[in-house]
């Protein structure tokens, strides 16, 4: 047991960026799961890699916010891809996602065939190491996270088509490079799959109660085992939710909303 | 009464004078299983030593624990090995931990400020590969340039905890004493290895070679850090079959397999050297590193 670790000024910052990533991802999920595409954030997060590795190749410093640029653009390129073969070939569009993530996977290990540098920094947009976000970093995702809520509540359940797949793009491009994709895909179904049998507001709370705690456990945990963070929180996340699930088995499903809203 | 309380007064501080060096023992933290070890030559039990690597890891890039921010966080000192080695994760680390006195200065020994380094590149170009331009930072497997920075680390330890200075001064002869007569048993014993060429996996065996006058004829990793393609290994193979090559060397923490289907190919057998302490079961410390590298190098020249 090592107690050295748990400090709140080395766990707070990651913390935050969990709860940042989690505000966004449980709505975001619940859509992800209702339409059956699960792996389209791995696709959007290795598109978004991409396009910052498309952008080193045509010369643009690895530094600064023209990196963010590039792969918001490339992420918000493959929503518009997608978009458009979600209305053409509705049937297929889960094949469609894995083959667009292998093509931009593989993409990117054909454009670095003369590149390390861009691997090591492939290697930070798909891992991200929460325990390395500083809170200034935060500050940008906080507002992008504001409007991508303040979107999401004023359209309700109607995300669309482009709405859909440009918002997911920006949430994931963002979240990927705070987080990792480990965490992401995490945040995004676990919360989802643990509530699936629930709806409206009380699934919601019950989801992002689910991600709370597992955030908050896998840091604590991580602490005190010595072990990688992120990998942590992925399995406490998944324990929440099977402990979660078990109470909605057992407990009349009011007095379980009540004892987590609480 | 004056007199019980000056007695009172002076137990106490003959209780302090005892106290104070186990509390004012240095907090170190190493990036590096060789620097954990040349700190514990230099000081022994006098500082606290955190290492945060081992030698089974790729220190080019770590997994961020809770615990090594704490470590950074309380270290008096710390001792990496620079020339851009852990620029993907130190920074940060020293950052999340808010501890200045360990961000610059004397808090913040760099080993590869001490010495020279080899193959600094001439022009920086990505088209080179994983380059670094503090030169190559492999350097640990060279033991002039470890007791050049043995000199340089026990200076940096005296000016931060003066009290012990005799200590690392007494601690630095003796270390260098054996050193030294290790490195003529090392040389002698390495005699058979001059003028042999090897096949290296990433570049970083460059100090081990031009120390024992050996030579590098080529690389699984065509440029540092950058994976093979298949013209490349085509004339690898060659190569090594036409230049009697002794052995394909990597390190412990790389993958064998490509030395491995290198060896399959041309008869030339693969070797895994340990590349730092605790890499085999030999490398307990420097001694048994060098001991069992040279001894693995041996092994396949006879």
């Amino acid at each position: 047991m090592n107690w050295q670790g748990l400090e709140l000024s080395i766990l707070g910052p990651a913390c935050l960026a969990g709860f940042l990533v989690l505000s966004t991802h449980v709505p975001l999920g619940q859509q992800v799961l209702a339409r059956g595409i699960i792996f389209i954030d791995l696709a959007i997060a290795q598109v978004a890699a991409l396009g910052v590795i498309l952008a080193q190749y045509f010369g643009m410093d690895e530094a600064g916010y023209g990196v963010e640029i590039a792969a918001a653009i490339a992420a918000l390129a493959g929503g518009a891809l997608l978009t458009w073969t979600d209305r053409k070939w509705p049937d297929l569009q889960e094949p469609l996602i894995g083959t667009l993530f292998v093509l931009a996977a593989t993409g990117s290990l054909l454009l670095l065939a003369n590149n390390p540098h861009g691997s090591e920094h492939l290697k930070d947009l798909l891992v991200g190491q929460i325990l390395w976000v500083s809170v200034h970093q935060l500050i940008p995702v906080a507002l992008l996270s504001a409007v991508l809520l303040a979107v999401m509540w004023w359209r309700r359940a109607q995300l669309e088509g482009l709405l859909f797949y440009g918002l997911f793009a920006l949430a994931i491009t963002a979240s990927v490079q705070l987080v990792g994709v480990y965490l992401v895909f995490a945040s995004l179904i676990v919360p989802a799959l643990a509530t699936a049998g629930l709806s409206g507001p009380r699934r919601t709370v019950t989801a992002y109660a689910i991600g709370a705690c597992g955030y908050v456990a896998g840091l604590v945990l991580s602490a005190m085992l010595d072990l990688p963070s992120g990998a942590m929180i992925v399995w406490t996340l998944a324990g929440c939710g099977i402990v979660a699930r078990m109470l909605l088995a057992v407990a009349p499903s009011k007095r379980i909303d009540t004892s987590v809203a609480a | 009464m004056t007199d019980k309380m000056h007695k009172y007064t002076f137990l106490l501080l003959l209780l302090c004078a005892f106290a104070t060096p186990q509390a004012q023992a240095l907090n170190v933290f190493a990036c590096e299983p060789e620097w954990g070890s040349l700190l514990h030559e230099l000081a022994g039990d006098a500082i606290q030593v955190d290492v945060g690597t081992s030698a089974l890891q790729d220190v080019h890039v770590i997994e961020a624990k809770p615990s090594l921010i704490a470590k950074v966080r309380r270290a008096d000192l710390i001792v990496c090995t620079g020339a851009e080695l852990e620029v993907g994760w130190l920074p940060q680390l020293i950052r999340q931990s808010g501890n200045s006195k360990v961000a610059s200065g004397p808090g913040y020994f760099l080993a590869s400020d001490q010495i020279t380094t080899l193959e600094k590149p001439a022009k920086l170009d990505r088209s080179e590969g994983d380059i670094h331009p503090g030169g190559n930072p492999h350097f640990q497997m060279d033991p002039y340039r470890m007791l050049a920075i043995a000199k340089a680390l026990d200076a940096r330890l005296a000016e931060l905890d003066p009290a012990k200075a005799a200590t690392y001064k007494q601690r630095l002869d003796d270390f260098t004493t054996r050193w030294q007569t290790a490195i003529k048993g090392w040389e002698a014993k390495a005699a058979p290895l001059k003028g042999r060429k090897v096949v290296v996996h990433h570049w970083s065996w460059i100090y081990l070679l031009t120390w024992l006058n050996m030579e590098q004829i080529g690389a699984l990793e065509p440029k540092p850090g950058v994976p093979p393609t298949s013209s490349h290994l085509a004339s690898l193979v060659d190569l090594t079959k036409a230049s009697n090559a002794l052995a394909i060397i990597s390190a412990a923490y790389q993958d064998p397999k490509p030395g491995q289907w290198l060896s399959e190919r041309t008869g030339v057998p693969a070797v895994v050297l340990p590349f730092t302490v605790g890499g085999d079961d030999r490398s307990k410390d420097l001694f048994g590193l060098y001991d069992s590298t040279i001894d693995k190098l041996l092994a396949v020249a006879k």
